[in-house]
């Protein structure tokens, strides 16, 4: 993990897979008319606001945060399905910020899992065309081994090889996620971002997926990058949490340090809110936060957390704290990270 | 029916006709929900949870009819009653609350005339039960009666300060401006704030609630939820929370009713069903609920899936899921069985 301060002593880890620096990407705001003499400043959304992270190959990193967050827009940089206002995303030691990097060199590294299956899977593609369509297109194998793929991977996630011929609509939606899921493996890429895998699922099917991307990960030597809302979901997949809050990247570090000793009061209070199943621990009507997460149009100054923070003092609206490290691996962005311990 | 319950389902079933044919979305329902009672029922997709709640409050869609089974609610059975008859009790005595609160408000109506209009058909409601006029023979006082007053201007200035009330009750900041916002203009927790202070504005007797956080964020969950909680006991009603998380049920509920292809399975106390949980499909949904990391603990699947319901199975309907099935589950229809004081269940283990 680099924040902006230690980034350059640090030496090339041979284990990081991706790495954002300084990433940015500003949305301008809709429906502003067109006038260039005018003094007011042109209003953007600050999505993602200057997010460094480091992903650790063969890791799970988990993106939590709540919707607004810019965890998605965060994927969707990544992935360049968008375009970046500035800074640099490097995978595998590659700048694929760089024009002149082609998608499909991109694509055959990094795949993504959608949280919808239906609107990922073309409803009139056979589920074996939507997983051998990317192979065609990003690797360089002939026809009978395409298809060897296709069969391989629908295995790997546990359908027989009829589920091929058949239809999205004939498939349940654990079944269209696990279609999704393969024809990400498909292309062995060397990193799966997957964006609310299982937010679209029953818990049982939820089980199903969570165990299934545990297992691929395990054979296949998997990189994930996890976006999720769902803490317990975190939990039990990652390794690695980072905690985004309107655009900024507030905590980093282990998930067991993360989730078990939180130190960002933005955190705190996530992980407060996050309901546990236990009848005799309920904790939800104890959790003390107040208001929402702001607009990114106007964010607040200094620490976005500030107008909710139960911590917060002069200096917290005035000055952005910045990703400090209080432990092993463990990054915080607040000016008074003693007070939470 | 024992005077403790506010509302009691006996046998109730409601199908939904298809050119394919009907499917039972529930089936033999019985159901007490008692006074001052936070009720979950939890199920997953297509176990017919919400058409539960729609029955209660009357707003089955089209091509759905009730098959069988009554709702009584003080003594009256509401399937039998005419439509408009069981309007004085529904959305008024029993209250709803939907899971997308930006459907549920009119978007081209500031958010205060709508709160208007609900508390002033609530006052013409109760003017109406104390001197019934339907059924009067003077046709046209009926009619000026129940003429539903329309606010689309202005709130009227006797209801102003009840409705700042109720929306300084559901903690809204600033109310008196919050009254002059259309609902795009508020946040997500809020727009559902604006609802319940709606629903709760009725006073209802019984409120049902349709995921009512499941749209909302985590921390405006909390703050929801708690609220939902702490309302319960100021405006003496009873809540019916449907939802599909045993997390959120865990921490609100008194009681949980777990749902399964359009039966009630198993009937809990929270505690004893978190503690002991009967049913084979409750077992396996906890078991499907991912605590702690990956090292510490796997998830078990339950596995298969829903049945469909067209063409149910004979005999229990999670038997072709069920790890501890038998001979019999296969032919008959499981009784429920009273397993201890507070805990019901539908399987033949227990017999």
């Amino acid at each position: 993990m680099s924040s902006s301060d230690q980034q350059e002593d640090e030496q090339p880890q041979e284990l990081e897979i991706l790495r954002t620096v300084h990433l940015r990407k500003f949305y301008p705001v809709r429906g502003q008319t067109f006038d260039p003499f005018s003094r007011k400043k042109k209003k953007f959304v600050s999505a993602v606001d200057d997010v460094s992270i480091t992903i650790p190959k063969g890791k799970t990193v988990a993106i939590v945060g709540e919707s607004g967050c810019g965890k998605t827009s965060l994927a969707q940089t990544i992935m360049g399905l968008t375009p970046i206002t500035s800074g640099e995303i490097y995978l595998d030691g590659l700048c694929i910020t760089d024009r002149k990097i082609k998608p499909r060199q991109l694509y055959r590294n990094i795949q993504m899992v959608f949280q919808d299956p239906d609107s990922s899977l073309d409803p009139r593609m056979t589920v074996g065309d939507s997983i051998a369509e990317p192979l065609q297109e990003l690797t360089s194998v002939n026809k009978q081994e395409i298809k060897e793929l296709v069969f391989k991977s629908l295995e790997a996630v546990g359908l027989s090889k009829e589920f091929a011929f058949r239809v999205p609509r004939e498939l349940s939606g654990g079944q269209k996620q696990r279609v999704a899921i393969a024809r990400a493996i498909a292309p062995s890429p060397k990193i799966i971002l997957l964006d609310e895998p299982t937010s679209a699922l029953d818990v049982s099917v939820q089980a199903q997926i969570l165990s299934l991307l545990l297992e691929l990960q395990r054979n296949y030597k998997l990189t994930y990058v996890l976006i999720t809302h769902n803490i317990a979901v975190a939990q039990y997949l990652s390794d690695t949490v980072a905690v985004m809050y309107a655009g900024n990247l507030v905590e980093y570090g282990p998930t067991e340090t993360i989730l078990g000793k939180p130190r960002h009061p933005y955190t705190i209070a996530l992980i407060a809110s996050a309901p546990v199943p236990d009848p005799w621990k309920r904790n939800l009507l104890k959790a003390d936060i107040r208001g929402e997460v702001p607009s990114a149009v106007d964010p607040p100054t200094g620490c976005r957390f500030n107008p909710r923070c139960p911590f917060a003092e002069l200096k917290c609206t005035k000055e952005k704290p910045q990703l400090a490290l209080i432990g092993q691996e463990h990054l915080v962005a607040c000016h008074f990270v003693e007070k939470t311990a | 029916m024992s005077s403790n319950n506010v509302l009691s389902v006996r046998d109730l079933a409601v199908a939904y006709e298809s050119k394919a044919g009907s499917l039972r979305a529930i089936d033999g329902i019985d159901l007490d929900i008692g006074q001052n009672e936070f009720l979950a029922v939890v199920g997953e997709s297509g176990c017919g949870k919400s058409t539960l709640g729609l029955t209660i409050i009357g707003l089955l869609p089209e091509k759905s009819r009730i098959v069988s089974g009554s709702i009584t609610y003080k003594n009256v059975d509401l399937v039998k009653l005419p439509p408009k008859k069981a309007l004085q009790y529904r959305g008024t005595e029993i209250g709803m609350i939907f899971q997308e609160p930006l459907t549920s408000l009119n978007p081209v109506y500031k958010v205060g005339l709508q709160i208007a209009e609900a508390i002033s058909i609530r006052n013409l409601r109760r003017s109406q039960l104390n001197n019934p006029v339907i059924g009067s023979d003077s046709e046209s006082e009926a009619k000026k009666v129940t003429k539903i007053p329309r606010f689309r201007q202005k709130i009227p200035n006797e209801l102003k300060s009840e409705i700042i009330d109720w929306l300084n009750l559901v903690r809204i900041p600033d109310p008196e401006q919050i009254l002059d916002r259309y609902a795009f203009e508020l946040s997500g927790g809020m727009r559902q704030r604006v609802v319940i202070a709606m629903a709760l504005s009725q006073e209802p007797s019984l409120l049902v609630a349709d995921e009512p956080t499941t749209a909302l964020d985590v921390t405006t969950q909390a703050q929801v939820l708690k609220l939902m909680k702490e309302l319960m006991d100021k405006v003496k009603t009873s809540i019916v929370l449907v939802t599909h998380d045993f997390a959120v049920a865990s921490q609100v509920a008194d009681r949980v009713v777990v749902m399964y292809a359009g039966k009630i399975v198993e009937d809990a106390e929270i505690h004893n069903i978190f503690s002991s949980p009967l049913h084979p499909y409750t077992k396996g949904l906890f078991s499907c609920i991912p605590s702690g990391s990956k090292r510490e603990s796997s998830l078990k699947a339950i596995p298969g899936s829903i049945p469909n319901l067209m063409y149910p199975p004979r005999g229990c309907r999670f038997a072709p899921r069920c790890q501890y099935v038998m001979d019999v589950c296969q032919v008959n229809a499981p009784p429920f069985i009273q397993k201890q004081q507070n805990q019901k269940v539908a399987c033949f283990l227990y017999e």
